[in-house]
């Protein structure tokens, strides 16, 4: 049977809807419908965990996020420079630590800060720092090389106008540039702080104090006397509620800077970035 | 374009009828449980390493232990070879390693409490213990009186744990937990915590490891350990107890014991 080209591609829409409405009717059908509701939706259990769910260990996870995101920002800007910079040994030493904590588990990480570094150099630290450090050492590599993108995004004509009104290199880069470059990585930046939401669950393994749970702990511990896996459904929620909306403002952001990606075209100039 | 759009044409009904019948064909197979185990011809423990002497990895890399033995013996009896799956202690003690299938039972150095009774089975109690007090060699903490505004290590999901926290009210000290023994042993090396709680059996055998740190005493809780398996797999239960009894009686248990404690059982401690 001939059919036509444009027949052709409509059947073979059909048949994607037909081959998915397919997959839900057999889900339906097949799940079994009363082990998840027992496994996932124990309403007793979710009522339990609240308000500690919230005012302990949500409130701990954007604690530990936000002590580690600021100092990884400021230690990423560091090594943006430093990747940046004339001298080689800084670019040399900031590669090597960026190549390092990028590939290397946070968990690792986190092992070693709370543990490794106390043993060998016989300090000691309290959680927050520990965590801000760690957390913060991982971030830092991430955030190095999307701020030096967004510092390399700075149309070169902003520098060039503002040496010719008798800047410094330095004062142009602190006033001008890198104001210019942080508005320009927001988006990504944004993606950051989602990921290290999520890597602050590896904490655990530094050893906590009921009151120091961050999400996953708290939803591990409420698990291990729960015989349903409702809390590890309510803890993902209550991360979705950080992340959600880290997204939207990422996504949002994106649009308002005119969607400009970092690195963008060399403007030319004296062009004021919109 | 003819007026009518005919999606429900021959060859997309012939491909939608295909489908159905392979889809309801893959979807009925169910995977049939050899006979209540959860793999052919194995017996399948849920463990948490490390637990030196219970269960920990050798140096060539292969789980040896107490717990390792004494479930060998069961697979011996019911002529199937054990496998060993390392998981997080809370699958474990709620008991959801068995629901989700991913054991026949659980060899853990796990104590028996009402608590995890409600959601696994145990066997016959197969080992005593209490729990001890491991500190840094010379730091002269000796009873839980000493440890006042200090902090004190525990490991997630034990005994020693439950213990600490019944008693931290009435001593002023925090708890703070760990994920598993080798953690929270090095809290105390590296004096995060003043103090860790465990099971005697093995914070003795690290203390031999480790020489900087000692057990300074024991909390006489009476404590036994058990096996755990499915609430409802009476017929394990029973094969276990009667390996169990028959460990006993054959001296075979003390042969074990003698094994990785160094002495028999009822012997004083150091």
């Amino acid at each position: 049977m001939a059919m036509s080209k444009r027949r052709r591609a409509q059947m073979f829409r059909y048949l994607q809807y037909g081959i998915l409405l397919l997959a839900l009717v057999l889900l339906i059908v097949f799940a079994n419908w009363g082990q998840i509701k027992r496994s996932f939706f124990n309403l007793d259990t979710a009522a339990a965990m609240f308000p500690d769910v919230i005012v302990v260990a949500l409130l701990n996870t954007v604690i530990y996020t936000v002590l580690g995101f600021a100092f990884g920002l400021v230690l990423g800007l560091i090594l943006a420079l430093m990747k940046l910079s004339s001298v080689g040994p800084y670019r040399w030493l900031a590669t090597i630590y960026i190549e390092f904590f990028r590939g290397v588990p946070a968990l690792l990480v986190f092992i070693a800060f709370g543990f490794g570094v106390p043993l060998a150099f016989q300090v000691r630290f309290d959680i927050y720092s520990t965590v801000m450090l760690a957390l913060g050492l991982v971030g830092a590599a991430y955030m190095a090389e999307t701020i030096r993108a967004g510092i390399q995004a700075v149309p070169k004509g902003q520098v060039e106008a503002a040496r010719s009104l008798g800047m410094s290199q330095g004062r142009a880069m602190i006033t001008i540039v890198i104001p210019q470059a942080f508005r320009i990585i927001l988006p990504p930046l944004t993606n950051e702080l989602i990921l290290l939401t999520k890597d602050s669950s590896l904490i655990y393994i530094l050893g906590l104090i009921g009151t120091e749970y961050e999400l996953t702990k708290y939803g591990r511990e409420t698990l291990s006397r729960s015989p349903s896996l409702t809390p590890i459904l309510i803890v993902g929620l209550c991360y979705l509620i950080i992340t959600l909306p880290l997204g939207y403002l990422s996504r949002y952001l994106e649009r308002r800077t005119g969607g400009r990606k970092v690195p963008s075209p060399e403007a030319s100039g004296l062009e004021v970035s919109a | 374009m003819s007026g009518r759009p005919k999606y429900l044409t021959r060859p997309a009904l012939a491909a939608l009828a295909a489908l159905v019948v392979v889809g309801s064909a893959t979807a009925c197979t169910e995977s049939a449980s050899a006979g209540g185990y959860v793999k052919d011809g194995a017996l399948v423990t849920c463990t948490h390493l490390s637990y030196k002497p219970f269960q920990f990895t050798d140096d060539t890399g292969k789980v040896v232990g107490f717990d390792v033995d004494i479930v060998d013996l069961v697979a011996k009896e019911l002529g199937r070879k054990q496998e060993i799956v390392d998981t997080p202690f809370e699958g474990i003690t709620s008991g959801e390693d068995f629901n989700t299938g991913k054991c026949d039972l659980s060899a853990a150095g796990m104590t028996i409490t009402d608590e995890r009774e409600k959601v696994i089975r145990f066997s016959d109690p197969y080992f005593d213990a209490s729990q001890a007090l491991l500190v840094k060699k010379g730091s002269g903490i000796a009873d839980l009186a000493a440890l006042s505004g200090k902090e004190v290590g525990v490991q997630q999901d034990t005994t020693g744990e439950v213990y600490a926290n019944d008693n931290k009210d009435k001593y002023g000290f925090t708890v703070r937990q760990f994920e598993d023994l080798p953690l929270l042993e090095t809290a105390v090396r590296t004096g995060q915590i003043s103090a860790a709680i465990n099971d005697n059996g093995v914070l003795y055998d690290y203390v031999k490891a480790f020489p900087e740190t000692e057990v300074t005493t024991e909390f006489d809780t009476g404590e036994q350990y058990g096996i755990g398996m499915k609430k409802d797999n009476a017929e394990l239960a029973n094969a276990v107890n009667k390996v169990l009894k028959e460990a006993k009686a054959s001296k075979k248990y003390d042969e074990i014991y003698k094994k990785w404690f160094g002495k028999a059982p009822g012997e004083s401690a150091n």
